[in-house]
């Protein structure tokens, strides 16, 4: 049977609904300010296997990976009605332990298996280890906090309190750990609820019937885009600064090869998994692929399972893009990401000729701060990630100080950074002329200079310290980010990954990357 | 006295007009280029006496903005900050464009000057200005002569003394100033930085607007309608025309709320039809407001009326895409080339769609006066069939279906997922177009009753004869809880008060007809947003109430900060009343039916009554199937739907019993 086309598109606006009123319900009830105001969360509604059908657009990070998480609460449970899943571990089905995911089935009368599945994760900002806040600059994934398998958290619409109990206890700041479980069991129930109106409304073999073609939609117009890029094989590689602990310099490799409307990305190259923890789990990779692709994309589709059929990935176990257990991994999610980004754009930039652009900032600048606010004498943290250059199209300069690829997240506004904190911000400025000269200049990065009114400690995750965004077609590379720390007017030159205590009145210096260039000057 | 509102947002330029209890209505083709010039011609048709008062909204601010036609705008700011609002909230508005580009700056940077002078969180002056500096600055822009000055500095709220200094010495220079404490006493730099140079960017084009009619009208009063749903006076457009922003649908809301009011509904779900969009608001038993929108990515953060807009009009392109899914909107036929049945037009949209099954009847059309090509539309939707493999009325009754799913989900946005049952409401249609698909979208949501009111083309217009008189005033004051109290608050909204009273003096209201509202947005410390709590005594608990409802959760244990407070002074002027009909009997009269049609519902033909609005009487019942005709709007009543008209001239239609069709 053909799907109908007007069908298809009333169940491509019900279904993201589904989706996006997850998305709501989360928003409006969860407890932390990392969810509500930062937005770092996702929903999606996936089949009877696992596949997504359509996903709230929310953080491109989660994309590839939420499907892993389904599939593997499927694999290690037997789903009642009123049941759900929770699991943060990398190794099965997560990203980093700080992205919590939860798994509810949708059950009909009719069937005694699940007919549909409904996922939300969602960024806590404490899963306990080595650091408050557990983003730590650490060697084990045993350091980076409680490690949670697939487990059911709900058993017939019972939470499981002893489990609950056991979790809290291993988190600095459980009673917002509660109220963000709670949010996100909230919009599961939603989005269990709107499936079976749907169902109710139009029987369910109807909405398996579509919820199947809307896979095969997006998957056709994806081949379609794939098969404009020509034929052939193009291969790519960049670096890491470093891992902040034994090694810099660190390879990610990919070779990409077209068929038709086929693609193989194969990242075996790539140099072996290291000691800190940039390591990324093969689920980022598999997001920043997706990503990639579905940016490729003009129509605006959803973004499902289909659109990763015409795709594969290869990768070896034990890589940086595909770390093996007990590595560290809470800097894959964050900086490696964009890293793979980079070297996908760059390849494809080989086959697309003038599509795409140059190296953007390649890093989110992870800052965090933390002490003892002398106004108050209460403890504080910060954590907040800086913008940068994009890296510039063949008919465009790079937009300036602006996150770019696998995050979007939001700064917080200086004034109401000097009344939650002890900071004077001194500057806030777009880093002039550090986009890459070319025929079209690539973004410039920005400066951030945070004056400490109290003592403090301070952690940076950052990258393209060492080497700098490429540019493209002859055009000059971004200028490399730097990290300054001013103590007793002497400026002193930080490593791309440190952590170290400042005393009041040291300035933070953050000036991140431009993006590279496009296209040789004055050509 | 007579009293006009004139709304110039559309196609037409619209007039309502009482003058001695007598209503009248007029439109006019507007004239984009000089919106002006519609007005006053249109006042020439509809005053009926030298002693008028004129109500108007106006979208001049708001081209300016979109058109990028505004003024030549320098801003001054602190050193090192001069870059904050290009870098914005530096995230970008599309997720997945590798070419991502923000929208043009409305100052560029050579506009853009940083002085070396700042005041903390506290509000302590920690460096003072540097006189010869601003010397300099000033030297600069007499050289190269911006028509318009924005000046947002740091923490200005709490001491506003740098930048009043600042003005103070640019005085000379003969231009208009905005300060951002004066435009928005609110916390968060590159929102207040935005909404200031918006204000600076507009104004003396808005100046040069008002005046021109000013000068035409001859000592009438002429009040501007706002984006808070209220009015103000022409003087106060002028210095802070940013408030004007976005006002057009507000006059549409307040219509809707006051002819709703009237009619005895208090819950209603607003739809306004146009060519290429739709807009719908929530009203719960009052206006409801934002206080944060944006215009071409600029954060405008001035009261709204909070209206949400989805791309789906009746001049929406229906197509086939990639993937085989027929798609309608967001791209649209606008007025030109306009549907296929316009006579330009090659592409099929909604309006097409609707003529096909005989929705739209062409003999009463804007009054017969526009030919409306059947023929032309035939061919069209064969081949389309043929292309999307069905036949052609399914395709029609197709594009509306899709339509309709993206109003659905429009309404669902501001109803269902912000807690509210849309059963409880009542959809209140309003446009040109919005009456031939409310029936249908209320099945859809299954809301039981569709309101249309009398002139439903022209509601926005009404609104503004009908709104208040309204100033918003805000103050960011960062309390925590604990260390303050009811008194102190009512100590600090002191100023404000005297502001507002005298404000709404000048605007001539006496002290008696004033009404304060007072509320304070608040928080649990670590929160960066806030809740707006009406402010009485019991205003902590009202918060965790609030919180309760909007969020889920409260926590009497937790810490909340007071962030800012706000007063809102009203002025209630006297409101035009409307004629009540008498009860006539439930049959219409024999000359409201002007025949019957055959028109397709569920993929059939229905003998249909054609029947006139301006014909039927109070208490007349509109059996189902059916099409209300008007000059500016046709209402569908699909069979099992029943319409009554109520002592106002206005139509409910019940809904209900009617068939659960997708």
């Amino acid at each position: 049977m053909k799907p109908n086309p007007i069908m298809l598109e009333v169940f491509k606006n019900k279904l993201s609904s589904v989706s996006e009123e997850m998305g709501v319900s989360l928003n409006r009830t969860a407890f932390s300010p990392n969810i509500k105001e930062r937005r770092d969360f996702s929903c999606a509604v996936f089949d009877d296997k696992g596949d997504m059908i359509a996903q709230a657009a929310h953080i491109p990070v989660h994309l590839g990976s939420m499907p892993m998480s389904v599939k593997e609460a499927i694999k290690h449970h037997q789903f009642e009605e009123g049941d759900m899943v929770v699991l943060n571990d990398p190794f099965k089905g997560g990203t980093h332990l700080p992205d919590i995911t939860i798994v509810a089935p949708v059950f009909i009368k009719e069937s005694d298996k699940p007919v549909f599945f409904v996922a939300n994760r969602a960024h806590h900002s404490d899963v306990g280890g080595m650091s408050s806040g557990s983003m730590p600059l650490a060697t084990s994934i045993f350091q980076e906090g409680i490690i949670i398998p697939p487990l059911k958290l709900v058993k017939k619409g019972e939470i499981d309190k002893q489990l609950l109990s056991f979790f809290l206890n291993n988190v600095r700041t459980p009673y917002e750990r509660e109220g963000d479980f709670l949010a996100q069991i909230m919009a599961n129930i939603t989005g269990v609820k709107r499936m079976k109106e749907l169902i109710d409304k139009y029987s369910i073999d109807t909405v398996e019937f579509y919820a199947k073609n809307l896979i095969n939609y997006s998957e056709s117009i994806m081949r379609k885009t794939i098969k404009q890029i020509p034929d052939g094989t193009y291969s790519f590689e960049d670096f890491m600064d470093g891992d902040g602990i034994e090694k810099e310099k660190i390879k990610i490799a990919v070779k990409i090869t077209i068929d038709k409307d086929k693609a193989v990305l194969d990242f075996t190259k790539t140099d072996r998994q290291v000691e800190g923890s940039i390591n990324a789990v093969y689920s980022i990779t598999l997001s920043a692929v997706l990503y990639v692709f579905r940016s490729l994309v003009k129509e605006d589709i959803p973004t499902n399972a289909g659109c990763l059929k015409p795709i594969e990935v290869i990768t070896k176990k034990g890589s940086l893009v595909d770390a093996a257990f007990p590595a560290s991994v809470v800097g894959g999610n964050v900086e490696t990401s964009q890293r793979i980004v980079d070297v996908i754009l760059g390849a494809l930039s080989k086959a697309l000729r003038g599509k795409i652009p140059a190296a953007s900032q390649g890093t989110m600048n992870n800052v965090a701060i933390g002490g003892i606010d002398e106004r108050t004498g209460e403890p504080f943290t910060y954590y907040e990630t800086l913008g940068g250059g994009m890296g510039a199209s063949s008919n465009l300069k790079g937009e300036s100080a602006i996150h770019s690829h696998m995050t979007n997240t939001l700064n917080t506004p200086i004034e109401a950074l000097e009344y939650s904190y002890p900071f004077m911000v001194e500057e806030y400025s777009i880093r002039k002329n550090s986009g890459g000269i070319g025929k079209f200049c690539g973004g410039d990065g920005l400066i951030r200079a945070i004056k400490l009114m109290s003592d403090a400690e301070i952690t940076v995750l950052s990258e393209r310290r060492l080497l700098a965004p490429y540019g493209l077609n002859g055009a000059k590379s971004g200028k490399k980010g730097k990290n300054l720390i001013v103590r007793n007017n002497k400026t002193e030159e930080m490593p791309h990954k440190f952590n170290t205590k400042v005393k009041k009145g040291d300035v933070l210096i953050i000036e991140t990357p431009g993006g590279g260039g496009y296209g040789k000057e004055n050509s | 006295m007579e009293i006009v509102g004139v709304d110039t947002g559309g196609t037409f330029t619209d007039f309502i007009y009482k003058h001695e209890n007598k209503w009248g209505v007029y439109k006019i083709l507007s004239s984009p280029h000089n919106p002006a010039q519609s007005l006053l011609e249109g006042l020439k048709h509809t005053l009926k006496t030298s002693e008028f008062k004129i109500i108007h909204g106006s979208t001049v601010a708001t081209n300016a903005i979109l058109e990028r036609k505004g003024a030549y705008t320098a801003l001054i700011t602190n050193k090192g900050f001069e870059d904050v609002i290009e870098i914005g909230r530096q995230n970008r508005m599309q997720l997945y464009n590798l070419h991502y580009k923000r929208q043009p700056q409305l100052v560029s940077k050579e506009l853009r000057f940083g002085l070396d002078c700042r005041i903390n969180s506290k509000g302590e002056i920690i460096k003072d200005i540097d006189e010869t500096e601003l010397e300099q600055i000033k030297r600069v822009l007499e050289k190269i002569k911006p028509e318009s000055i924005a000046v947002c500095l740091l923490f200005s709220y709490l001491n506003p003394k740098h930048e009043l200094f600042i003005e103070q010495s640019l005085e000379q220079l003969k231009l208009p100033i905005s300060l951002s404490h004066r435009i928005l006493s609110e916390f968060r730099e590159y929102e207040r930085a935005s909404t200031t140079i918006i204000n600076a960017y507009v104004s003396p084009k808005m100046k040069r607007y008002i005046k021109n009619i000013i000068d035409d009208i001859g000592g009438n009063e002429l009040r501007i309608m706002q984006s808070n749903g209220g009015s103000i006076s022409a003087e106060v457009a002028m210095q802070e025309p940013v408030r004007t922003i976005l006002s057009g649908p507000a006059g549409g809301a307040v219509g809707a709320y006051e002819i709703g009011k009237m009619a005895g509904y208090t819950k209603l779900i607003t739809f306004d039809m146009g060519g290429t969009s739709s807009d719908v608001a929530l009203i719960d038993n009052k206006l409801p407001l934002a206080f944060e929108s944006k215009i071409a990515d600029f954060p405008v953060k001035v009261p709204m009326i909070d209206i949400h807009t989805v791309g789906a009009g009746g001049g929406s392109i229906a197509y086939l895409d990639a993937g085989g899914s027929l798609r309608v909107g967001p791209e649209s036929a606008g007025a030109d080339p306009g549907p296929i049945c316009y006579g330009k037009g090659d592409r099929i949209t909604v309006t097409d769609a609707n003529l096909y099954l005989k929705r739209l009847v062409p003999e009463y059309f804007l009054g017969g006066n526009m030919r409306l090509d059947e023929e032309k539309l035939k061919m069209h939707f064969e081949n389309m069939a043929k292309e999307v493999g069905l036949d052609e009325i399914e395709l029609a009754e197709g594009i509306l279906d899709v339509a309709n799913a993206s109003m659905e989900k429009a309404i669902r946005v501001i109803s269902v997922e912000r807690g509210f049952d849309p059963r409880e409401f009542v959809l209140f249609s309003f446009g040109g177009a919005g009456g031939m698909h409310a029936a249908f979208l209320a099945k859809l949501l299954h809301i039981p009753k569709v309101f249309v009111p009398q002139n439903p083309g022209i509601l926005s217009a009404i609104g503004m004869l009908m709104a208040d008189i309204i100033k918003d005033y805000s103050l960011t004051v960062m309390l925590k809880n604990e260390s303050t109290d009811f008194k102190q608050i009512k100590s600090l909204f002191k100023p404000l008060d005297e502001r507002g009273i005298a404000d709404l003096e000048k605007e001539g209201i006496s002290k008696s007809n004033i009404v304060l509202e007072h509320y304070l947005d608040m928080r649990y410390l670590g929160q960066s947003y806030e809740i707006m709590v009406p402010y009485d005594e019991d205003y902590t608990n009202r918060f965790h109430a609030l919180h309760k409802q909007n969020y889920g959760y409260s926590d009497e244990n937790k810490k909340i900060e007071i962030v800012n407070i706000r007063l809102r002074a009203k002025g209630m002027p006297e409101k035009p009343e409307f004629a009540v009909m008498e009860y006539d009997k439930t049959t219409p009269d024999a000359d409201a039916i002007l025949g019957t049609k055959q028109v397709v519902f569920d993929s059939k033909e229905h003998k249909t009554t054609i029947v006139a609005r301006e014909k039927l009487k109070h208490g007349n019942v509109v059996e189902s199937p059916a099409i209300v005709v008007e000059y500016s709007s046709t209402i569908v009543l699909p069979p099992g739907s029943t319409g009554v008209v109520d002592k106002f001239g206005n139509i409910i239609i019940d809904v209900e019993g009617g068939s659960n069709e997708a």
